[in-house]
This record gives C-alpha cells, sequence and structure tokens, in this order.
C-alpha cells in the first residue's frame, strides 16, 4: 500500500487521543501495519543505538566522538560524553559529518580515465583492476627512473601508512606533506632551532595573564579543546593582545588589536625584545640558566627601536610599548602562543623564531600560564615500513639552497620544478592521498604541468576534489566514520582540572558503504603486487591498531568496552625541562649562512591599485575538504572578499556587489565572489576564506562557489631555511561585474 | 516552569555548531534552519569596532504573533504541568502556547501548511517544509522547538549540548536560581525594538556595550503586516471556529479566506 496514505484520514480516529498526549508520543503505526513516514522526526535519541569509539577527522584535531546510529544509519554525531577533551561539544563541521559519510557525490567505486588528466571521463573498474594497474604502473616508473622518480603528496591520519611505504620501502624522498610545507612545518622547524621541539599550540591559556596572537583567528579557526582553554583563560581574566591586519573573530574579543601592517610581525617582535632588554624588563635569570648566545641577540636586535618598528610595521609607538610592557607585567605568567598555519611571507621561520625568543625572555616556559607541553600517555607501539636499502638521491643535494632546515620530506618546489624540467632526474609517477595540491600549493599551473608530464597519477581519496581531476585512477577510501587507524591522545584540557590522560583509537561508527575500503588494505594490496608483500607489517587495520594498544596493554575490545576512551591517572605537566636550552643565536644556522638570531626580512609591499591578498579560515569548513557538505555549504557557501570601507568607496565598491579578482600576475579569478565592506581591515590589504571556487563539476554543491584564493596565489615565496610555502605576498584588484 | 535560553555573545566565537547539531537533531532540510547564526560587522558602533554574532531562534513569546493566526481545525487539548500535575484543557488550533511551560509548539498532524504563522513571526523563526505536503497540507511548518522531547528524556537541547563556547544557557526563567534567571538579572534581553514587543524568551547578554549595539540592530523594527491583518481576523474567527469545530473543511477554507484578502491587499 502507498506510504502517501492521507494522513487526515488515518488520524480520523488518532487525533483525538493524540491531542491529549504529548507530541512525541503519537502513535506512527496504524493498526492496518501501514507505517507512514514520521511527519515529527523521532530526535537522535529515540530507538538508536550509541556506538563509541568516533574520533573525528572533519579537521585534524581529532575530536572523540559517539554515533547514533538507526537501522545502521548514522543519524547523528555527538562528542564522547567520556571525553576529557572536547567533551560532549563538537563544531559545525563534526556535526556535519553525517552529511559527508552520506554524500551522493562521494567516492564509490574504484575508477579509471578514460579521458583527459583536468578533463576525465570515468569508467567504474573493479579492485583487481585498479590495484593491478597502480602496481604495474608504479613498479615500472621505479624500474626504469628509480624510486625517486615517485612524488608522494599525502595528508590526513589515513596517508601515513601507505607514504610511509613509498617513502621507506620504495624508497623516494620526494613527499610533500600539505600540513608541513603550506602549514605548520616553518613552526615546528623554528622551535625546534630555537628550543629543540616542536611546540605544538602548547601554551596554556586556560590559566594565562596574557594571551599574545599574531593571525591566530580563534573562533573563526575551530579546534574545540583549544578554543574551550581560550574561552577559560578569558573567563578567567587574561588579557588578550591580538596582532592581526584584520578585525578577526578574535580580534574583536581582545584587550589590544595591533593592526600590523602584514608581513611586519618580525620587527615588531625585535621591537619588543629590545625594549624588554634595554629596559631591563627581561627575565635574566632564566635567560642566563636556560639561555645561549644571549648576548650576540641582544646585540643584534639593538637597531630596533619602538620608533623604528612602528614606521615599519605602520603602528604607534605607543601600542608597541603597550604590548611590551602588558607581557613583562604578567611575565612569566604569558602564553606567547606559537599559532599553527604560519606560512605566510616566505619570511616566517624567522618570525617564529623570535616568537620562541620572547617566551624565553619572558621566562614563560613551564609556568603557570606559559607555554607547558601537556604530557600524555606514553609506550603505544609503532607501526612502520621497514626501510629498503635503497640510497636516497635528495633533491636538496642539487638546490642551491640546501634547505637544512626543511621538515621531513622534501621542500614543494624542488619537486615540481624536478617534475616540469626533469633535473636532475625526472618525476613520473605521482601519489595523492587525501591532499587536493590544486587548492593547496601556490602557483596552480605549475601543479598541473607536473601532473601532465607524469607517466602516471594514482589518487585515494573519500570524494571528489580539485586534483582527483587529474588521476588515471582514482581510488575511494573509507572515511574517518568508516575506518580504524589514529589513535588520538592527549590530557584533559585544563591544567587546573584533575591530571588525567587519554587513549581513544578511532573506530568505524558504521560499515563502509559501497566498495570503499581502507588504506591499509590498499596499501598492502599494491604492495604485494609491487613485490614487497614480504615487508608487509601489518595485515589490516584492527591488527595494526591492536598492535600499537598491545605496547599500554590495551585493545580496541578492551577500549570499546570502556567507551570508546580509555583514562588513566595523568602527571603534573608544570615545570622547567631540565635539557632546556633556548637558542637566542643557533651556530647551525650561522653554518649554513642563516640569519643566526631572528631577523627581520622585509616583503614586498603592495604595488600602486592593488591590495594584499590575506586568506584565513571559515568555522564552518576545512579548507576545501567541506565544499559539497549540504549542511555546512548551506550555512557558508562563498567566501566574500572583505574590503576596507574607505578603499571601497574610493573604489565605488558597495557591499553585496560582485566582483572578480586579478592578481599582480594578470590571473584572473575564474569564478566571482561578494564584496563585504568593513572598517575591520587594513586598507592594503582584501580577505577571504580559503578553500572555495572548487573547480571540479563532479561536487555538485561545490562546483564554483566562491573564489579559489589559491589560483590568485601565482607568486611564489619560498621560506628560505625550510622550503615551505609562503602564501601571502601576491596582490589583487577587484574588478567589478554586477 | 517558564523556560528560556539565554546566550552569552562574551562567550560565542560564532562557530555555527549550534545550527548544524540542530539540523542533524531534527532533520531540518539543509536550506532552512531551526536556528540561525548571522555574523555581524565588523561594523563600527558608537562603543568601537564591533564583530559579534547573532545566534538566533524561535523565542517562544510570551504574546507569539504566530499562534492566533493559525487558521487549522481547533481541537480540545490537554496540558499537564509535568511538576504539580496540574492539567488545563485549552481549545488550540495547529500551533499554541503551553500555559506550563512557555514553548510554543506545533502539530504536524493537523497543520495544513499556509505559512500564515511563518509570515507572522517578525523574527523569521518557522519555515513550511514543502518536502513534508500530502493530500491534506501544502507542508509542514517547523521551528525550534526548545527541544521539549529532549528534555523529556533528560537531555539537553541539542544546540547546548554541542556548544564548545558553553554560550548557550537553557533552563527555567521562573526560577530566580536559575542561571537563566541570574542572567536576566544581569541585563540579558530580548530583540526588541518600538514596534515589536511581543515578549521573547530567548535573549541574549554581552558586556560590551559595542557588541550589544550592533546585535541589537538584528531586533526586527517592525511587525509583519500580514501578521497584523491575520490576527485582526483571527481574533474576528476564532470564537465562531470554535463552536464548529468537527467540521474539518473550515480551517482550509479559513485560509484561503485570509489569502484571498491577503492578495487583494497586494494588488
Amino acid at each position: 500500500m502507498a506510504i502517501h496514505l492521507s494522513r487526515r484520514s488515518f488520524l480520523k480516529t488518532a487525533s483525538i487521543a493524540a491531542a491529549s498526549v504529548p507530541l512525541s508520543k503519537v502513535v506512527a503505526k496504524a493498526e492496518s501495519d501501514v507505517v507512514k513516514a514520521p511527519l515529527v522526526p523521532p530526535g537522535s535519541f529515540k530507538d538508536t543505538q550509541t556506538v563509541v569509539g568516533g574520533v573525528c577527522e572533519m579537521c585534524f584535531w581529532r575530536c572523540q566522538l559517539v554515533g547514533k546510529v538507526r537501522d545502521g544509519r548514522l543519524v547523528k554525531i555527538e562528542g564522547n560524553p567520556k571525553s576529557i577533551d572536547n567533551g560532549v561539544s563538537i563544531c559545525a563541521r563534526g556535526n556535519a559529518g553525517v552529511k559527508m559519510l552520506y554524500d551522493p557525490d562521494r567516492l564509490k567505486y574504484p575508477m579509471k580515465n578514460v579521458g583527459k588528466r583536468g578533463e576525465p571521463k570515468w569508467q567504474r573498474i573493479t579492485w583487481e583492476e585498479a590495484l593491478d594497474t597502480c602496481a604495474e604502473k608504479l613498479k615500472g616508473i621505479v624500474e626504469e627512473h628509480g624510486p625517486e622518480a615517485l612524488a608522494i603528496f599525502p595528508h590526513g591520519a589515513s596517508a601515513s601508512y601507505p607514504f610511509h611505504f613509498f617513502e621507506h620501502t620504495v624508497g623516494t624522498p620526494n613527499v610533500s606533506e600539505a600540513s608541513f610545507f603550506q602549514c605548520r612545518g616553518i613552526r615546528d622547524m623554528a622551535y625546534v632551532a630555537t628550543i629543540e621541539k616542536p611546540p605544538g599550540e602548547n601554551v596554556d591559556m586556560p590559566n594565562t595573564k596574557v594571551l599574545f596572537l599574531i593571525g591566530g583567528h580563534f573562533g573563526e579557526n575551530v579546534h574545540v579543546s583549544h578554543l574551550k582553554r581560550y574561552l577559560k583563560g578569558l573567563e578567567n581574566g587574561a588579557k588578550l593582545i591580538v596582532v592581526d591586519p584584520r578585525f578577526s573573530a578574535s580580534a574583536s574579543k581582545a584587550d589590544v588589536w595591533v593592526p600590523i601592517r602584514p608581513g611586519t610581525d618580525t620587527a615588531m617582535l625585535l621591537a619588543i625584545m629590545n625594549y624588554l632588554i634595554e629596559n631591563e624588563l627581561y627575565d635574566a635569570d632564566f635567560v642566563d640558566e636556560y639561555g645561549e648566545g644571549f648576548e650576540e641577540f641582544a646585540e643584534g636586535i639593538k637597531e630596533w627601536t619602538l620608533a623604528k618598528a612602528a614606521i615599519e610595521c605602520d603602528i604607534p609607538v605607543a601600542q608597541i610599548k603597550q604590548v611590551a610592557e602588558m607581557l613583562a607585567e604578567n611575565a612569566p605568567n604569558v602564553a606567547i602562543h606559537p599559532g599553527r598555519h604560519v606560512s605566510w611571507y616566505g619570511n616566517d621561520f624567522q618570525r617564529q623564531r623570535a616568537l620562541a625568543c620572547l617566551t624565553g625572555l619572558l621566562g614563560a616556559f613551564g609556568v603557570k600560564g606559559g607555554f607547558v607541553p601537556p604530557k600524555g600517555p606514553k609506550g603505544l607501539k609503532k607501526v612502520s615500513w621497514p626501510h629498503g636499502e635503497h640510497e636516497a638521491d635528495r633533491l636538496t643535494e642539487y638546490s642551491d639552497n640546501p634547505y637544512t632546515f626543511s621538515p621531513p620530506g622534501t621542500p614543494t618546489d624542488l619537486i615540481r620544478d624536478a617534475a616540469i624540467t626533469g633535473k636532475p632526474y625526472p618525476i613520473k609517477g605521482c601519489v595523492v592521498w587525501g591532499q587536493n595540491p590544486i587548492q593547496t600549493i601556490p602557483n596552480q599551473e605549475k601543479t598541473i604541468q607536473m601532473l601532465q608530464q607524469m607517466d602516471f597519477v594514482m589518487c585515494t581519496d573519500i570524494q571528489p576534489t580539485d586534483i582527483t581531476m587529474f588521476a588515471d585512477i582514482l581510488l575511494p577510501e573509507c572515511s574517518y566514520l568508516e575506518r580504524y587507524d589514529y589513535i588520538k591522545t592527549g590530557t584533559q584540557w585544563n591544567f587546573a582540572d584533575e591530571h588525567q590522560q587519554y587513549i581513544a583509537p578511532r573506530m568505524p561508527l558504521v560499515e563502509p558503504g559501497f566498495e570503499r575500503k581502507d588504506g591499509i588494505w590498499i596499501t598492502n594490496e599494491i604492495a604485494k603486487r609491487m613485490g614487497y608483500g614480504e615487508h608487509i607489517p601489518v595485515k589490516d587495520q584492527v591488527e595494526m591498531v591492536n598492535y600499537r594498544l598491545s605496547g599500554v596493554g590495551l585493545s580496541l575490545d578492551k577500549i570499546r568496552e570502556e567507551g570508546g576512551i580509555h583514562l588513566q591517572p595523568g602527571v603534573d605537566p608544570y615545570g622547567v625541562d631540565e635539557d632546556l636550552t633556548i637558542h637566542f643565536y643557533n651556530e647551525d644556522l650561522e653554518d649554513e649562512d642563516y640569519p643566526p638570531i631572528p631577523t627581520y626580512i622585509p616583503v614586498d609591499r603592495a604595488p600602486a591599485g592593488y591590495m594584499r591578498l590575506l586568506y584565513g579560515r571559515s568555522p564552518l569548513h576545512t579548507f576545501n575538504r567541506t565544499q559539497n557538505n549540504a549542511w555546512l555549504m548551506a550555512a557558508n557557501d562563498s567566501n566574500p572578499v572583505w574590503v576596507n570601507d574607505k578603499v571601497a568607496e574610493a573604489l565605488g565598491l558597495q557591499d553585496g556587489d560582485t566582483v572578480k579578482l586579478i592578481n599582480q600576475d594578470g590571473v584572473e579569478s575564474r569564478t566571482t565572489t561578494t564584496v563585504k565592506v568593513t572598517p575591520g581591515i587594513r586598507k592594503d590589504a582584501v580577505y577571504m576564506y580559503h578553500g572555495f571556487g572548487s573547480r571540479n563539476p563532479e561536487l555538485t554543491i561545490g562546483h564554483n562557489k566562491g573564489v579559489d584564493d589559491t589560483s590568485l596565489i601565482t607568486r611564489l615565496a619560498v621560506d628560505p631555511e625550510t622550503g615551505c610555502h609562503g602564501m601571502r605576498n601576491n596582490f589583487v584588484k577587484l574588478v567589478k561585474v554586477s | 516552569m517558564h523556560y528560556g535560553m539565554i546566550i552569552d555573545i562574551d562567550k560565542c566565537v560564532g562557530c555555527h555548531a549550534c545550527t548544524i547539531a540542530c539540523k542533524a537533531e531534527w532533520e531540518v532540510p539543509a536550506q532552512f534552519g531551526r536556528n540561525w547564526v548571522y555574523r555581524l560587522g565588523p561594523a563600527q558602533t558608537s562603543q568601537g569596532l564591533s564583530y559579534t554574532y547573532y545566534p538566533g531562534l524561535c523565542n517562544h513569546c510570551d504574546q507569539p504573533s504566530c499562534v492566533d493566526v493559525c487558521p487549522a481545525d481547533p481541537v480540545s487539548m490537554t496540558f499537564k504541568d509535568a511538576k504539580t500535575g496540574k492539567t488545563i484543557t485549552m481549545e488550540v488550533a495547529a500551533t499554541w502556547k503551553d500555559p506550563f511551560n512557555g514553548t510554543v509548539q506545533i502539530d504536524k498532524e493537523r497543520c495544513i501548511g499556509c505559512g500564515a504563522c511563518r509570515d507572522a513571526c517578525p523574527y523569521g523563526a518557522r519555515y513550511i517544509n514543502e518536502d513534508l505536503a500530502d493530500d491534506e497540507s501544502m507542508g509542514k511548518a517547523d521551528k525550534c522547538t526548545y527541544c521539549v522531547e529532549r528534555l523529556a528524556e533528560g537531555l539537553e537541547p541539542a544546540c547546548v549540548q554541542t556548544c564548545l563556547a558553553g554560550a548557550r544557557i537553557f533552563g527555567d526563567l521562573d526560577d530566580p536560581n536559575s542561571d537563566v534567571a541570574q542572567y536576566v538579572k544581569k541585563g540579558a534581553k530580548g530583540l526588541t525594538s518600538t514596534a515589536v514587543q511581543i515578549g521573547p524568551n530567548s535573549m541574549y547578554y554581552g558586556s560590551k556595550q559595542a557588541d550589544m549595539e550592533l546585535l541589537m540592530q538584528s531586533a526586527p523594527q517592525e511587525m509583519p503586516e500580514a501578521s497584523l491583518r491575520r490576527r485582526m481576523l483571527a481574533q474576528m474567527t476564532k470564537p465562531a471556529m470554535k463552536k464548529i469545530k468537527e467540521i474539518g473543511l473550515l480551517g482550509l477554507a479559513g485560509s484561503l479566506l485570509v489569502s484571498s484578502l491577503d492578495n487583494n491587499k497586494s494588488e
């Protein structure tokens, strides 16, 4: 019988009875056994099973989740009540994971491109054929040109296992992780060069007296427990200093907003440090005990008076002084935030070094409210592909700049240039796993040239993206809701609370749909076919996670019984690490002809008629990865370009006007966006959310929505120490379309 | 018992989690929302620059403009006070204000999807889900229920549970010790204007004057005209409707009458 039975007639007898009971109790089943679609949705709490063990990957903060599952279908995702990290809270993207999971545009089957790269025509093939083809082509390239002829572009938890196979066992050093070379690699290496450790975002915000942010736009950039720390700090009375050319979400909550000229942050930091030293406002005892090369450092930054920095940074002397004094008065309980995405101007290693030095000058290591790494669980075993015999031929050996402080892998441009020129050796095979290099790496034309000259391009992803258009073979991967892989560990989010540690291995909340497979299986199958079968470290994803957990006497079954998260007593994280050394002056840098003390390297200013293109995060999106999510796009489906109100007036632009963007090289945006006129941005810059304007028509929601900022970042800036990209040295003008 | 929600805009970071959690919980079609977050500014105010948020939802108003305009057949409905067990029986159309907990609710079974309630709300808090149209209706009205169904199970509203900032505070405004009542005491207020004073129970608190000034600019400045006309009409016709409630078609006919009056006006 048709479901479309008249509700009114069906309810004739029921309505009178129903009228006196709560709506939720209204019977949904007729005596005739006809089940009607409920008009009142049942909610996530009725007749659902709570599945534990989820670990989010809508972004890479990895909140712990539970799934509400009804009849095998995930209806809602919530924070795991057992979590001491995100708790029951998850962000907009976390909540929208359901829409990612069931997105009809997702990859479902292995596909072969029978069209052209960039203009694909897809033909469904079997896994057997897909794996045979990938293995045969990749093996052929390795045999003909050597393992270095493979370029690997990984991103995300599931990409580690396959890229370690290609890097360690097959033997290519040509791996470019976006999270390093286009994001936080500079930060990590600058801190390694200064305090011998990468910093994470490990500042004790809940218990700090002053939080100092350069470019951090929390609230627009959302990581749940990080925001909880930030908000707790503000609630506890912390002063907030935000340095940003734009009046960001954080600037709006700040006590001091420093609308700095883009690219000049290091000058401001040097002036602050020089002021602290000259006025003996720094922690001399601490510097004495833990510092190295302080004298050279102090001498070297002497030129940076407040007045000099004020001119360079285009901010008042009084404001720099106010910031310096606010930090000094509250030291050592001050949080100098190391940032996260810091690949901005090509001079960023120096800024990050300066931040670490400033933390040292203020004695803000290991103290309440300062830089305090959490003490998380130890002892998880590692699973890794064994290193082969092959001695890797590194591109850095051939380059003018050795990029001595490069993060692991090879600087992206060295790989891309080698591929395009064939020198010093050819790069003919490309494996992309979860990364979208088209919307990640500056200068798309070069990236496309690189791809077009390949003999073979293989992509694995959960969904179509701009890069998947360039695949020869496209493999559908299980999403984070359908697989095991990552083990998230950490501590309670606020160090003021009882010290606890957690171990949360990702477990699937639902069975994989269609023919999607997990990365361990895919990698092992390719490895076998390439002749590396005997090196396979684990047979499947469950074995991998269980093996890792065995190091701490746990297993997936045990943790599942415990509610998806294992908790154990923690350790007080405060106290200065005995081995702490702060390299104010770094000899290794000196030896390699890099500036041995933090040094300001000016960048070009906007040419007349142009404004610097700045980009940042939307709270509803994770780069381009969420661009086809129906819920997230309904809330935010474009990236209006912020323009200073006075500039807009001069240009004759009004709020809501439609514009295209043209950069200094004459590159035009393929699509248009609207103008957001605001006093909340400097005159010399415009700003937009990153990750919009996907060129892939297979994304029926995300295609051509907003403007692809990466398409306008054609001029390259490469950080000299690390080889990482700076992506804020491009300038645009706006052309009104309507 | 008088439910209310406070949004602390000092804490809110504009992450939009509340809106997406609600969509998931109540299967709200992507293009609609039972709640919303509008990003306001950065804009200049008399108190300096502000960049804040208007996280909106149904205000479950004290004098809801959406209730009287409902042309659906009234039925007799008995409400029960969860605390005292006291009951009240009222004649209600397909939407009503609960006399005990103060929430405004919809009976989707009887909703005819005419849109009168949606048009009557100055806050735009209701939408019509046309996907649920059937032989007897053009769709179904929907809006925030304050998650009374979750409350009945001892759960928090979905938006409150997911809020990472603790910026959404829900509770009993009648209880002077409740967090919501404390916020009202501290100055939390609804979005009202000279022309729109219908007693909103979703309220906002912010310690920064610039933020509150910008937020208050989102208050509706006039009652929807359709609402005023329909309310007047409803007040004239409702007593008659109540007497002849068993004649099912009057609801539809009534709504047609109203909409034709409306059409006349717009011509």
